[in-house]
Formats: structure tokens, C-alpha cells, sequence
């Protein structure tokens, strides 16, 4: 029986976070804005019209370059891509052909069973985008808002072999993206966008075979699915000794359904020549140096640096990895605790955690601060609180704004810290309860942990655990 | 003379590629210009190329000059570009819809 | 009296400014002008006409009275306030229908076109009506560009030589050079790809310049080559045409090809004698070549022998001037000029017309249409004439996948040779050191309505002599050398470095001053001696 590897390729259209489009001086982002309330004589194609270039669209455009470690190139050009359709209105696209800003690049991705998967890059290059169609009975209705907005298109090498690879690249890609400040990266907004490639060879193959291009991909999930659909379809295919042929396919979310489109046709001969109306795309050694020092430490870089300087888990440390916000807080919190990352660490990921999905606030918009989070858990490792409270008070900071030094003294949180007191407290409890006294001392151990209860509802909390349950101990065992 | 660059088969695909849908009467003759235009052209083939020559794409080197800043500014009245749809639906351009050849899953 | 159309723009403007005449006034008497020698303007689907529009010039697709009265109007309001109303204030102009300008039709002269109303003004329209100039009309031009006698136009009739009513205009800026010709206004704007300011000045007799490409914004101007394209000024004088490039010259922000250096004042230059300046002529502008259509061998032929003559002429005049004539400067790759320009404006034509679609404005086919497709096959096929259609289908040749390498690359490599010739001819260290070249502007004098026209090649082949400048991105400017036996305007070609406008203005107005008193000077176009005789 023989085994099929599937062969993936993944390209990608991510939409810059600039103010303006690309050529002309309209917003990038329209989202919900009226149809053609965001267009231009330039971004809708007029006669007459030019394009000039958005200097922040190159910028943003080499920083992913340099964040997907490929070559920033010094110079570059743009390119008309010439054909008709309603959503593109000069019936050509400015985009870049023979001389993009990066060369080369790859993503390293962790794969579930701890293999490394390199997902190298075919293309990375500027281009405009075009506009969008509705239909509606029977005909097309053109909205031009999104005509223009700057892109980048990547498109890998066919590296990946399956839809959970597909999908983890891509989850990679949206949190590097909003890490690095060039997109919002929302799928569902349609700032980043996939068509998948997908066919399939027997194993141990080196030849490619036609390939069947999946469109209308609107989730991670969705490619995963959809991929995971044709792979299952294309090995049926070649195990009933039948060709897979190159189609385009369309997805359909609700149903989990792929179509066929049209047959991938003979390329459309594009006619790429040089864009006359622009001029090449320059960036000096000095201008390329600072954008590849303005590269904050990456995702997965920190990731690495976390579990080996902070000896955190790789589960942990994905965590503190996923958005940058909330990475940048973890460390400096911790850098200000001093103590182990490991209780740092455990605070985010639950309780922190739990705080900024409840009130839907990302990390730096909190009221707490870093310095609040340290603090606060330097009152708990003195004694001053127990964890009980150190949970109240980590919301009482975030409400009023307040120290949690400054909570715990307004409203008398503080623990005991008068041995002498707790011990006539645990005391009287157990005087108080001579039953359950014999039970523990006839050998069930177990009430212990009511006692404590007992203690600790009779102090209002404010013992510490610890202490209680050592007196306890103490006094249970005497006599 | 050797035999027309632009037959009628190529001058059919040209056609459509060029969204033209002509008519008979002017087929011939704009076929007929083409190709004598062709000739004419002909003699750039055989004209020897300096060794050392680039392409330009302007005739004159223009220096490189700074992009535009990233400030939006918008166009005050973009409900006028749309006025001049030959025909508009909801503020949208309005075409008929491309012929669909969507065919059954296999 | 001179009546007030025959003054130049400078005085027209000066007067204005003075307030000896109001710019009401200058714009009054344009449109009488218009009414007595234009006849009916351009209208499409029009096929006939009283044998009496025959004589008449037709310069216009349209009049635009309401814009240019308020216009007008702003300009006396600004002059009655005490403020500077402009360099050009009041000077009745006319636009090449190639240019955006809000508040009228912008056709292009063509029916793709017809109902067009940009909803924004090209920046060179722009900077004319900031500095007082009245938009009197839209002149008539080949369509789209397309064109060296102004015949192509959707929009019939297309305009008639004013010289000789039977003969071209030339173009593709027919319109244009008509209209200054015949006085019915003082300037106009045009668009130079190929030669379609200064061959059709030369036709009529007038003064165009190509600047420097990138001198003038292309924002708003409908594109043809982009590459090639040059917005420029039209006038009867070279002071004028120095005037009007004040005006328009100069950086863009929204046309990233212009360029930022700076705009010298060109009055300045006007000033300045040619003492000294080295004038270069060359024998492969002496000569027109030609293909055989049927095996593509190509002829040489000497050029009209009156023009040749006023070349030398000219050469002469200027040499007593006290300018150095140096003879025999090799230009040997002008002669590839067409063929490249065959190449390089069909494959950026061609792509700048894709957006003529049916789908955003313009014209859209009125039959049933079953699908998108369709509505783009009819909507171009029945809105382009011949020569776009002529256009797209060679750009689409010569830049497709197969045959890109062999005619796109090829003819930007022979357009770098053909600037080089131009970098020898003006290298300060070289064997020439010109400081500009003197050439014919076109191979003939007008030619008779319908003599090419249906014969692409031998249309184009027109352009041969100011074809060179567009690849090589020079300005460029054409001005009257005399009249030949027929009583046709000949025009004389000036071709200087990378942005030295100024040392053609120069000369060619030390050629207009030291020949003011010539009697060809004083002859006047067939179409305005007709209507100053009544």
C-alpha cells in the first residue's frame, strides 16, 4: 500500500495598519464605512489620475520582511499587472513583479510532536488592494472603500504537509504581525487573508504534482478544514489510480463543503511591464539598519529566552509569548518582583488572565500595573496577605486604581500578625467543638481541614493559613 | 516578405484578451495596420545594441525623491465619482455578474 | 487699432492688470472671435455639415461660457479689490480636451468619453486659473492622443488648419494650435507624447513646446504614454509661451515624476543674447526615413526642400546673431525613433486604456448584455474609434509574454540610444559641446484633410523629427521659420538639455526679434483674414 504525503502552500494578503492607502491619501482602514464614502480620483481609477507612494506602507512592508528573516532589498520596483475586473478600476494592479522589497525568509514553526518545521518563503512583496463585490440579483454591486489599501503578499514554498501545520503557521503569522505593528490581522475583517495550495505525491516523492488552489478561506479554522477536506479527496483520487487535476476550489463554511470554481487556467498573460508613473522604491543602508534594529525581540525568540532564562514550561511560555502587551507586562513585573517567574507566571495566567477577559481589556490598558502585580506579591510572600485575599485585592487595584499596599490598609485585609491572638482563637474553636475534637483524635484526619475552615471563618479571614494549620496541629496533637 | 505576424487566429485572441468585440468590417483593416505597423518595427530587431546599453524608462534619470508622509486626508465629495456610474445600486457600482461556470463537486 | 484677440497674452494680461480692459471684457470678445471663426463645434455621430462650416476652423468641442464668466468674474473682483489678479489675468485660453477640468465635459475626444465630468481640476488647468487665465473651451483633438492631423476625433468636425481650411491641423493638438492660430484665444494648453504640440504649432504656425519631461505635473492629464506624455504651452509668441510655462512649471505632489528643481524665471532668459551659444544641426534630421510597409525595407528621402531651406535659414539668422553653428552633429539613432515609439506608447497606451471598461463612467454599451464580459467587449468596441482599437491591440502584442523580451525590452534599450546620441551632442567635455540642436520640427508642410489619415504607419512616420525628445525626455520647442511656396507655416525645432527651457526661449526669441520685419511675418491665417475683412 502505498503512503501519500500532502504537499502544502500557503499565500497570504496582509493588510498594513497604515493611516493612509497605498497611492493616494484616503484611509486604509474603512471598516463599516458606507460603500464608496473612502474613495478618491486615485484609488478609483479616474482618468488622469497617478499614484504616489505612502512612505509608512515601505516601512511596514521591510519591517515584516525583516521579522520573516528575509533580505530587505535596497531597491525595488513596481510593476502593472494588467486585467479586467469590476473590483480593480484602472484594470490594472500596482503591485511588485520581478524586483519585490524582500528576498527569501522563512518562519520556524514547533510542531505538536516536537518537530521542526521550516516554512520558507517563495514571495514577499507591496502590492495595492482592490475593491470589493456583492452580488445581488444577479448582478454585481462594486464598493472601491478597500481599493488601494496597502498589502503584502507571502506566499510560501509548498513546505507544509498538513492542515494543522497550516493552520499553526498562520496563528504564528496573525500574533507576529500584531506583535510587530503592521497589521490588525483580523481574518474575519479581512486584514489577513489565505488561499491554500494543496497535492499530493507519494511518499518519498520529489516532483510536484498539479496542485488545486483553495479561495474563500475566512478562518484559521477554515483552512485547516478545507485542507484537511482536499487532502482526504486528492488521496482517494490517486489511490483509485486516477490524476488530480489543477482546479480552483471554493470553501464553504457552513456547509464544509469545496467546489470547483473554474479550471486554474493557463495563467492570464498579465502584460507585467514597469509602472511608469513611480519611481523605484529606495531605502539607504542607514534606513535598512534601522528598520532591522527597530525589530523588537520576536515571539518565538522570547518564547525560547523564557523557558530558558526563566525556566518557564513551553506551555507557560507560549502564553506570555502571544501578544505583545501582555509578554512586555509579564517581564516587567517579574523584573520588579524579583522572585521566581514561575509564581509571576502562574498570577497572568490565571487570575490576570481571568481579570482582562472579564472587563475586555488587553494588558497595557489595565489599571494594574506591573509595579501593583510585584507589589502585591511581595505582601503575600511577607505574610501581610494570604492568597484568598490577594485575589480581592488584585481587583480592588484594578477598580479603584489604588496601590494594593494602600487597599490593604483602608479596608483592614492585612493578615493577624499576632501569633499569640490566633492561638487563642484556634483555641476557642477547638473548645468549641469537643465532637469533632475526639473524631480527629480517634483518627479522622481529615477534619483538619474543617478545623481550618472554622479558623479561618472565625478570623474573617484575615489568618494565615499556614500558621493556622500549624497551631492547629499543635493543639490537636497535645493532651 | 514573410508571412503576417498577426494572423487572423492571433488577431481573434488579441481581441479578446483586449475585451474588443469588433465588428467584421473593421476586422481586416485594423488586422492589415497591425501588421504593416509590425514591419516597421521589424528593423528594431536588427538594430546592434551598444554593449553596455540599459533600458530607460523615462529618457532622463529622475533623482529619487522622500514618499508621502502616511496622513489621510479625504476627498471631500467622493459621492461625485460614483454620480458618473452608467449605472449605480445602494452607492455601488452596478455590473451583471460574471458567467459562472461552477460545476459539481467531484 | 489692433483689435484686443490679435494682443499677446502678456499684454492682454498687463491691460487687465492696469484695469485699462476687464477681464469680462477679454472673455466678450474671445467668444466673438469663436463665433465668427470657429463654426459649429465637435459633436459626436455628427457625419454632416453645411458646405459653409467647411472654411471654418472648428477648434472646439466645447465652449464652457458659464465657467469662464465666473471666472472672469473673479478676476475683476480681485483686481477691483487692489489684489494681483495674476500673471496671466484675463487671457482667454483654450484646453486641450485631454485635461481634467471640474465643471465641464472632459472628453478626450472620444465617445468613451462623451459624458464625462471629472469631478476634479489637472494641476497645470489649476495653476492657469489660479494665476487669472479664463478656460474659454475644450479644444478638439485626435482621439485620445492618438494622432498627428487632429482627424480621429469622435467629435466631428475635427479642426481645419487655419491657414488652409482644406489642410490639418496637425496632432494630436490640433484644437490647440488652432485656436492661438486664429486668434481666437491667446494660449492654449496641450499634451506632447510624440511630437502632438509641436508638429501641429508647426502646421499652424504658432510657437509649442514640449518641456522637459516631469517639468510640467501630468496630474489630470488623461493618459496616453506614461512615459512620454509632457503637458505644454501653445502662444503665438515665444514670450508668451515663456509666460504661460511660468505659470504651469513645477513640482506636484501628486505626480511623483516631476521634478524638484526649481523653476528659473524665464523672462530672464528671454533677455539674454545667443552670443556665444553653440547651435548644432544634423544631417539625419535633414532626411526622412520611411518603411515599405509590404517587406519593412526602409527608404531615405531628403525632406521638403523649403523646410530643409528654412533650417538653414535660420541657422543663418542666428549665426549673425552671434551664435556658433556647429554642422554635421551625428544623431544615428533618430532614424529608430518611430519604431521604438511603435513599441514603448503602445505597450503604456494599451494598459492606460484598460480602465475605459463601462463599468465606473464613460460610455457603456446600450444592448442587451448577458454577462460582465460582454458588457466589456461592446462598451469598447463601440466606444474607441479605429485608433485606440489600433493601440490596445498592438500594446497587447508587444508587451505580451511571448514577444515582450524582443520589442518592449528591445526598444527601451534603443531609447537609451537615442538619449545617448543626445548626451554626446550636449557633453560640456565632449566633440560637439551644443547648447541646443536646430532641426525641422516636421518633414512637410500641412497636408491635405484625408491624405494619410487611414494609414497608420505613414501618420506616425509624421512624428519622425520630434519624436527623438520624447525619448529622450528633452524639451523641446517648435516655432515659425517662414512659409513656404503654398503660403503653409514652417516650423523650426529647437532641442536642448535636461531641463534649459530657458536656452530655447532664448533662442527662438533672438530668431523672432532679429526676424520681426520679415514679410512672411506680416501674412495672416486664411481663417482670421476672412472674418477681420468683414
Amino acid at each position: 500500500m502505498k503512503t501519500y504525503e500532502v504537499v502544502i502552500g500557503l499565500e497570504t494578503h496582509i493588510q498594513l495598519n497604515t493611516h493612509s492607502k497605498i497611492f493616494c491619501s484616503c484611509k486604509a482602514d474603512s471598516w463599516g464605512a458606507e460603500p464608496n464614502s473612502n474613495i478618491c480620483p486615485v484609488c478609483s481609477g479616474l482618468p488622469g489620475v497617478l499614484p504616489v507612494l505612502n512612505a509608512e506602507a515601505v516601512k511596514k512592508g521591510a519591517l515584516l520582511a525583516a521579522a520573516m528573516h528575509a533580505q530587505i532589498n535596497p531597491k525595488s520596483e513596481f510593476d502593472r499587472k494588467n486585467y479586467f475586473y469590476p473590483d480593480l478600476p484602472k484594470g490594472y494592479q500596482i503591485t511588485q513583479f520581478d524586483e519585490p522589497i524582500g528576498k527569501g525568509g522563512y518562519m520556524d514553526l514547533t510542531l505538536p510532536d516536537g518537530h521542526q518545521r521550516r516554512v520558507r518563503i517563495h514571495k514577499l512583496h507591496l502590492e495595492e488592494d482592490a475593491g470589493k463585490t456583492k452580488i445581488s440579483a444577479g448582478m454585481r454591486l462594486v464598493d472601491f472603500n478597500r481599493c488601494g489599501v496597502p498589502l503584502v503578499e507571502m506566499v510560501t514554498e509548498p513546505d507544509l504537509r498538513t492542515g494543522e501545520e497550516a493552520a499553526l503557521y498562520l496563528t504564528r503569522l496573525r500574533a507576529l504581525l500584531r506583535w510587530i505593528g503592521v497589521s490588525e490581522a483580523d481574518m474575519e475583517k479581512g486584514h489577513l487573508r489565505c488561499d491554500a495550495n494543496v497535492s499530493v505525491r507519494e511518499m518519498g516523492s520529489q516532483t510536484l504534482n498539479p496542485k488545486t488552489e483553495i479561495k474563500n478561506l475566512n478562518s484559521i479554522d477554515a483552512v485547516r478544514q478545507a485542507i484537511q477536506e482536499e487532502s482526504r479527496r486528492q488521496i482517494a483520487v490517486m489511490e483509485a489510480g486516477g490524476r488530480v487535476e489543477s482546479y480552483t476550489l471554493d470553501w464553504d463554511a457552513d456547509t464544509s463543503r469545496l467546489t470547483k470554481m473554474r479550471s486554474k487556467e493557463t495563467e492570464a498573460d498579465y502584460r507585467y511591464f514597469r509602472e511608469p508613473d513611480l519611481l523605484p522604491v529606495l531605502l539607504s543602508a542607514e534606513e535598512i539598519a534601522a528598520i532591522e534594529h527597530s525589530l523588537p525581540e520576536l515571539p518565538l525568540e522570547r518564547e525560547e529566552r523564557f523557558e530558558r532564562d526563566y525556566h518557564l514550561s513551553a506551555y507557560d511560555a507560549e502564553i506570555l509569548t502571544s501578544e505583545r502587551s501582555l509578554s512586555d507586562y509579564f517581564e516587567e513585573a517579574l523584573q520588579r518582583y524579583g522572585g521566581e517567574a514561575k509564581i509571576v507566571s502562574n498570577w497572568m495566567i490565571n487570575d490576570l488572565a481571568r481579570l482582562m477577559n472579564d472587563l475586555g481589556k488587553s494588558a497595557s490598558e489595565l489599571n494594574l500595573r506591573p509595579a501593583d502585580l510585584a507589589e502585591l506579591l511581595h505582601l503575600l510572600d511577607g505574610g501581610k496577605i494570604n492568597a484568598p485575599t490577594a485575589k480581592t485585592v488584585l481587583r480592588r487595584v484594578e477598580e479603584t486604581g489604588k496601590t494594593p499596599t494602600a487597599i490593604v490598609e483602608e479596608e483592614g485585609l492585612g493578615l493577624m500578625d499576632d501569633l499569640a491572638a490566633l492561638r487563642q482563637l484556634v483555641a476557642q474553636v477547638l473548645k468549641e467543638n469537643p465532637a469533632e475534637v475526639a473524631s480527629f483524635r480517634a483518627g479522622k484526619e481529615s477534619l483538619s481541614g474543617w478545623f481550618l475552615g472554622q479558623v479561618m471563618r472565625r478570623s474573617g479571614g484575615k489568618a494565615d493559613p499556614r500558621q493556622a494549620r500549624a497551631i492547629l496541629l499543635e493543639l490537636l496533637a497535645a493532651e | 516578405m514573410g508571412p503576417d505576424r498577426i494572423t487572423p487566429e492571433l488577431f481573434d485572441k488579441l481581441t479578446s484578451l483586449a475585451a474588443l468585440a469588433l465588428v467584421e468590417s473593421e476586422k481586416e483593416y485594423l488586422r492589415a495596420e497591425l501588421n504593416h505597423q509590425l514591419a516597421a518595427v521589424r528593423e528594431l530587431s536588427e538594430i546592434p545594441l551598444e554593449e553596455d546599453i540599459l533600458p530607460t524608462l523615462h529618457g532622463l534619470a529622475i533623482p529619487p525623491k522622500p514618499s508621502r508622509p502616511d496622513v489621510s486626508d479625504a476627498f471631500p465629495e467622493p459621492g461625485k465619482i460614483v454620480a458618473q456610474a452608467p449605472e449605480s445600486e445602494e452607492g455601488m457600482f452596478a455590473v451583471p455578474d460574471v458567467a459562472h461556470r461552477k460545476s459539481e463537486e467531484e | 487699432m489692433t483689435p484686443v484677440m490679435d494682443w499677446s497674452a502678456a499684454e492682454i494680461a498687463r491691460k487687465v492688470r492696469s484695469g485699462e480692459i476687464s477681464a469680462a471684457e477679454m472673455l466678450a470678445a474671445s467668444l466673438e472671435r469663436i463665433r465668427l471663426t470657429d463654426g459649429i463645434s465637435g459633436q459626436v455621430g455628427l457625419t454632416q455639415w453645411d458646405e459653409a462650416e467647411e472654411r471654418k476652423v472648428h477648434a472646439f468641442i466645447q465652449i464652457s461660457k458659464d465657467l469662464a464668466e465666473a471666472q472672469a468674474a473673479a478676476v475683476d473682483a480681485k483686481a477691483a479689490r487692489g489684489e494681483d489678479p495674476g500673471l496671466l489675468a484675463g487671457v482667454p485660453v483654450a484646453i486641450k480636451d485631454i485635461f481634467c477640468v471640474e465643471g465641464t465635459h472632459t472628453t478626450a475626444g472620444s465617445r468613451m468619453l462623451a459624458n464625462f465630468r471629472p469631478p476634479y481640476t489637472a494641476t497645470p488647468v489649476q495653476r492657469l486659473i489660479d494665476a487669472g487665465a479664463l478656460v474659454v473651451g475644450k479644444a478638439n483633438m485626435d482621439e485620445f492622443a492618438y494622432g498627428s492631423s487632429s482627424e480621429s476625433s469622435a467629435f466631428q468636425p475635427s479642426p481645419n488648419n487655419p491657414w488652409d481650411p482644406t489642410r490639418v491641423p496637425g496632432g494630436s493638438s490640433g484644437g490647440s494650435a488652432a485656436s492661438v492660430a486664429s486668434t481666437e484665444v491667446a494660449l492654449s494648453l496641450g499634451s506632447d507624447t510624440g511630437g502632438s504640440i509641436r508638429q501641429p504649432s508647426s502646421f499652424c504656425g504658432v510657437v509649442g513646446m514640449k518641456p522637459t519631461y516631469g517639468r510640467v505635473s501630468r496630474y489630470g492629464m488623461i493618459a496616453f504614454a506614461s512615459s512620454l506624455d509632457c503637458p505644454g504651452p501653445l502662444a503665438r509668441t515665444v514670450s508668451d509661451a515663456a509666460l504661460m510655462l511660468q505659470v504651469i512649471a513645477g513640482e506636484d505632489p501628486r505626480d511623483s515624476t516631476t521634478s524638484q528643481q526649481p523653476v528659473p524665471d524665464y523672462q530672464l532668459a528671454l533677455q539674454q543674447d545667443v552670443h556665444g551659444l553653440r547651435i548644432g544641426l544634423s544631417p539625419d534630421y535633414d532626411r526622412i526615413v520611411f518603411p515599405d510597409v509590404e517587406t519593412g525595407e526602409i527608404g531615405t528621402e531628403p525632406i521638403q526642400a523649403e523646410v530643409s531651406r528654412a533650417v538653414y535659414d535660420a541657422a543663418e539668422q542666428l549665426a549673425r546673431q552671434g551664435a556658433e553653428i556647429v554642422e554635421d552633429v551625428p544623431m544615428p539613432n533618430a532614424r529608430h525613433g518611430i519604431p521604438t515609439y511603435f513599441v514603448i506608447s503602445r505597450v503604456e497606451a494599451s494598459s492606460n486604456l484598460h480602465r475605459f471598461d463601462g463599468v465606473k463612467y464613460g460610455y457603456r454599451t446600450a444592448q442587451p448584455v448577458s454577462d460582465l464580459n460582454e458588457l466589456y467587449r461592446l462598451s469598447r468596441a463601440e466606444g474607441f474609434g479605429t485608433e485606440p482599437k489600433l493601440r490596445i491591440l498592438m500594446g497587447m502584442y508587444v508587451s505580451s509574454a511571448a514577444y515582450s523580451h524582443q520589442y518592449y525590452l528591445r526598444a527601451r534599450k534603443v531609447r537609451a540610444m537615442i538619449r545617448r546620441d543626445f548626451d554626446t551632442a550636449f557633453d560640456p567635455a565632449g566633440a560637439y559641446r551644443l547648447d541646443a540642436l536646430l532641426t525641422p520640427t516636421t518633414p512637410t508642410t500641412a497636408f491635405k484633410r484625408k491624405a494619410v489619415y487611414g494609414n497608420s504607419v505613414l501618420m506616425q512616420y509624421a512624428d519622425q523629427m520630434t519624436v527623438s525628445a520624447n525619448h529622450a525626455g528633452l524639451p523641446a520647442l517648435s516655432f515659425p521659420g517662414g512659409l513656404d511656396g503654398q503660403g503653409l507655416p514652417i516650423g523650426l525645432q529647437l532641442i536642448a538639455g535636461d531641463f534649459r527651457e530657458d536656452l530655447l526661449l532664448r533662442i527662438a526669441h533672438a530668431y523672432e526679434l532679429a526676424t520681426r520685419q520679415a514679410a512672411w511675418r506680416s501674412a495672416v491665417p486664411e481663417a482670421v483674414r476672412n472674418e477681420a475683412s468683414k
